[in-house]
């Protein structure tokens, strides 16, 4: 409110009392959203970060990002409570004496426990490059072709409407879409590359009508002046056009590739393995590496939140797991956004 | 012109013309030019090629539910287990009114012990004449028991053997269609392998006479049924206390009505002919209002979508009650009230809260959110509340108070570009006739910029019926219908939601089974609506669309 406006409104009214009990209400709402949303950061963030970080040097838990999950053992040995995870355990089973000492003691199992999530971040990282670089390649190159190529007419305004609506199917539609073509009819099993392919289709919708309203938005006068001067269309694309059209196509592929990291549905029975001992590198063939399944952060906290109890000795990977996701996604997204503001007060025209 | 100097690489050709020229057949007799237009159009190509595909799957391995959930209802017709089914129902109607005497027992009980009450022995003593006609009237259906059973054993039996013979010649097919591929040593081998096996063809209609030679036992049995209930009815056990007097009133009626239910089974019972052929629409309508989602049972596999949908509409609707006045409230506080400060800060905000993963979101539900809610519907200054205190941690309130955290980004955005798009001229005209700030946001804004909000609120919709994570982690997954009889505590009951089961299920299905078809069905419901709501979507922002001028 500027300063003669309050000047107006300093005298107070029932109608003006009635207003502020409203603008109020409607400011209550806003920051209630706020909180909820900072509410869950910070429990997902204190909790998660106990996990992650550490007191003592080197301040980060290494081994939770290093190692591959494990199973857990807790057992309760001579009057001490005992946690170990299954290879130490079976090392410590081996120590003589120890099988002795164990006879008679309950021991309580945690599967995917202990250990780390190695293998997911790794997992993850390769479906997001991959499937990305699919959908940006046809993405971007259809939509330098619908918006500099296409001539108007029935088919291509059909097209666009089916962009349009295809960008706001289900993602499990298209988790059943892969399935049903990459895994079944393409036999391609549950794999890396029907992975890639049913996430990059999933955001090729969203990144062809992104990019196609970048190209839209560079005025018409840039592309006329180059062609007067004769340069090719060609020419004038690549000099005159993408140019100006790049930050609006690198907001919307970042936005996308939150999009990707984030999704679960469609990766859960075209990708995603629950556990793999191998890493994706360790393969017999170099063509296998496209055709094993991989582990995904995703997809191993659906497993960790509903197949596992919630007690004091799951709470790390299921709280560390999380954290490590929801931060990962949400500096994706950040990115995406800061990207957008900074580049909005550079190009202007 | 003649001087040989003039030819050296300093003089390059530099017009246009000889660009061009130069670059004629860069590709496959193509000037760079048209490769680079060929490139772009056989990349849109396949993008469209994509984008058909996709439909195409979903649809194609759809389709084929309809014969196959036909041939699953002939079957179930065919081996008599419709008819056992419709004795069934009379059965299990009649428990459940002996349910109802049990539970009002209860109650009475729960009074008589209650507060300055007496003791139990006591209790049960004075319950004594009512306990007695409770057993009488379980007892009544005794003979019908006894009957099901037997039929049950019949159909069940014969059904068996039809998938045995089904398997097998599904096998035989493997055999036969192995035996084209593979060398003749071995195809001999399969040859014989195939005749040899014993494939039962079996005549329904013979093997079902039995079962039909059991009706007359139903009628007879029925005539008894019916005289004992008249008796009982009238034998009704006097109530001292109101509530007993008026849930044995209401027994009464119950009864009544199902003495006339009887009669109608029957002529069902009669009525049935194994051989009416079970047409496409009646397997299609089976799929589309069919009240039962059995898979993997022993008696016979329902396929029908309702619970689930209702189960994805409760929890939808749910959320966007929660959702849309809080994305309607921020929008209308982020344009027309905050300041500069407050709008750049809290706009990429709530934009950022749309990139939180659903399946975090989904864990927060189950680590914390659930555990919450539960504890806070257990303090007794909210036992007003209807469904209070929760049966379950995780249920449909749970799912929808998340979903619409997810909402409020889609609806907040969409509805803060429509209010923005609302012309200044609009908003300075209201001011300047000495209408307050609220005045003009309710006249004016709001409704010039309706049509945008209503978009906003269907893609938000669109979004919360289409999310999977969260409901698969927190909305309990029990499918049934949501008993709304219950009134609002309805929202408290865990259910089953179409994008759930897909999640549930996809992984462990046989590829191409009935149940596979199945769930591609409930993905074609899915793509369907989603079509809908955009569809309806941008046909509100163009036909109500203000125009500036």
């Amino acid at each position: 409110m500027s300063a003669s406006d309050a000047k107006i409104y300093a005298k107070s009214s029932p109608a003006k009392r009635v207003e502020q009990g409203v603008f109020w209400l409607l400011r209550l709402s806003t920051y209630f959203v706020l909180a909820c949303a900072v509410f869950i950061f910070l429990d997902i963030g204190l909790k998660g970060g106990a996990v992650i970080f550490q007191t003592k040097a080197p301040f980060i838990n290494v081994p939770f990002l290093t190692q591959a999950p494990e199973t857990l053992n807790v057992f309760e040995l001579d009057g001490k409570k005992t946690t170990m995870g299954d290879r130490e355990f079976r090392a410590f089973k081996e120590l003589p004496g120890n099988a002795e000492r164990l006879k008679g003691v309950r021991i309580e199992t945690f599967v995917y426990s202990s250990g780390g999530i190695f293998p997911n971040i790794v997992g993850t990282i390769l479906l997001v490059v991959g499937s990305i670089v699919i959908a940006l390649v046809l993405g971007i190159i259809s939509a330098i072709y619908l918006s500099e190529y296409a001539s108007d007419g029935p088919f291509i305004r059909f097209l666009r409407l089916s962009i349009v609506n295809l960008a706001g199917v289900p993602s499990i539609v298209y988790g059943l879409f892969g399935f049903g073509m990459f895994v079944i009819a393409l036999n391609m099993g549950v794999s890396l590359l029907a992975g890639w392919l049913t996430l990059a289709f999933m955001v090729l919708p969203i990144i062809i009508t992104a990019s196609e309203e970048a190209l839209k938005a560079v005025p018409k006068g840039y592309r006329e002046g180059s062609l007067a001067l004769g340069a090719t269309k060609l020419q004038t694309i690549l000099t005159n056009v993408l140019p100006y059209a790049l930050p609006g196509i690198l907001t919307s592929s970042v936005l996308s590739i939150a999009r990707v990291a984030g999704e679960t549905a469609p990766i859960m029975f075209t990708a995603a393995f629950v556990v793999r001992d191998e890493l994706p590198w360790q393969v017999q063939k170099a063509t296998d590496f496209f055709f094993q399944g991989v582990m995904a952060l995703p997809y191993h906290i659906y497993v960790v939140a509903s197949k596992i109890p919630q007690n004091e000795y799951t709470h790390g990977v299921q709280y560390g797991t999380a954290f490590v996701f929801l931060f990962t996604v949400a500096a994706i997204a950040m990115t995406s956004i800061v990207l957008r503001v900074r580049l909005r007060k550079k190009y202007k025209w | 012109m003649s001087d040989p100097t003039l030819q050296t690489p300093a003089a390059r050709p530099t017009t246009r013309e000889a660009l061009l020229r130069r670059r004629r057949s860069w590709f496959f007799g193509l000037s760079g030019e048209q490769a680079a237009k060929l490139l772009f159009q056989g990349n849109a190509t396949i993008s469209i090629i994509v984008l058909a595909l996709i439909t195409f799957t979903i649809f194609s391995d759809a389709v084929g539910f309809i014969p196959q959930n036909r041939e699953n209802l002939e079957t179930y017709r065919r081996a008599g287990l419709e008819l056992v089914d419709m004795l069934r129902g009379q059965v299990q109607s009649h428990s459940a009114l002996s349910r109802y005497l049990s539970s009002a027992r209860q109650e009475e009980l729960a009074r008589l012990t209650g507060p300055g009450g007496i003791a139990l022995p006591e209790a049960n003593a004075r319950l004594e004449a009512f306990d007695a006609y409770a057993d009488r009237y379980a007892n009544s259906i005794g003979d019908h028991e006894t009957i099901l059973g037997e039929m049950t054993d019949m159909v069940s039996s014969l059904k068996e053997r039809h998938a045995v013979a089904a398997d097998l010649r599904a096998a035989r097919q493997n055999l036969i269609d192995g035996m084209r591929t593979a060398p003749a040593e071995r195809a001999a081998t399969l040859k014989a392998e195939a005749d040899a096996m014993e494939i039962e063809t079996i005549d329904f209609a013979a093997e079902i006479k039995p079962l039909l030679a059991m009706r007359p036992a139903v009628a007879e049995a029925n005539v008894r049924l019916v005289q004992s209930l008249k008796e009982l009815s009238g034998a009704v056990p006097a109530a001292e206390a109101p509530a007993l007097r008026r849930k044995l009133e209401r027994f009464k009626d119950l009864n009544v009505r199902y003495i006339a239910e009887i009669s109608d089974t029957e002529k069902r019972i009669m009525a049935w002919d194994q051989t009416k052929p079970v047409g496409i629409l009646e397997s299609l309508s089976a799929f589309a209002f069919g009240r039962k989602w059995v898979t993997a049972s022993f008696w016979q596999d329902w396929y029908g979508i309702i619970p689930l949908f209702a189960g994805s509409l409760l929890i939808a609707l749910l959320a966007l009650v929660i959702a849309i006045p809080l994305g309607v409230a921020a929008a209308i506080y982020v344009n027309q009230v905050a300041t500069a400060g407050e709008q750049k800060f809290i706009k990429p905000t709530i934009e950022f809260i749309a990139a939180i993963p659903s399946v975090v979101l989904g864990f927060f539900g189950i680590a914390v959110l659930g555990q919450t809610l539960r504890q806070v519907s257990q303090s007794p200054w909210l036992d007003w509340v209807p469904g209070f205190p929760m049966l379950e941690r995780l249920n449909s309130a749970t799912a929808a108070c998340l979903l619409a955290l997810m909402a409020v980004p889609t609806i907040f955005s969409l509805a803060e570009d429509a209010i923005n798009n609302v012309p200044r001229s609009f908003k300075e005209a209201s001011l300047a006739l000495g209408a307050t700030r609220l005045q003009t946001i309710i006249r004016i804004v709001i409704p010039a910029a309706l049509s945008g909000i209503m978009a906003a609120i269907l893609l938000g919709f669109g979004r919360v019926i289409g999310e999977t994570m969260v409901v698969l982690l927190c909305a309990g997954n029990r499918i049934e219908i949501p008993d709304f009889s219950a009134g609002f505590g309805a929202v408290f009951q865990p259910v089953h939601t179409m994008t759930g089961i897909i999640a549930q299920e996809m992984g462990e299905v046989v590829r191409h089974s009935i149940h596979y078809r199945a769930l591609f069905m409930v993905g074609v419901v899915l793509f369907l609506i989603s079509m809908l709501i955009n569809w309806l979507a941008q046909k509100i922002v163009r036909r109500y669309r203000i125009s500036i001028g």
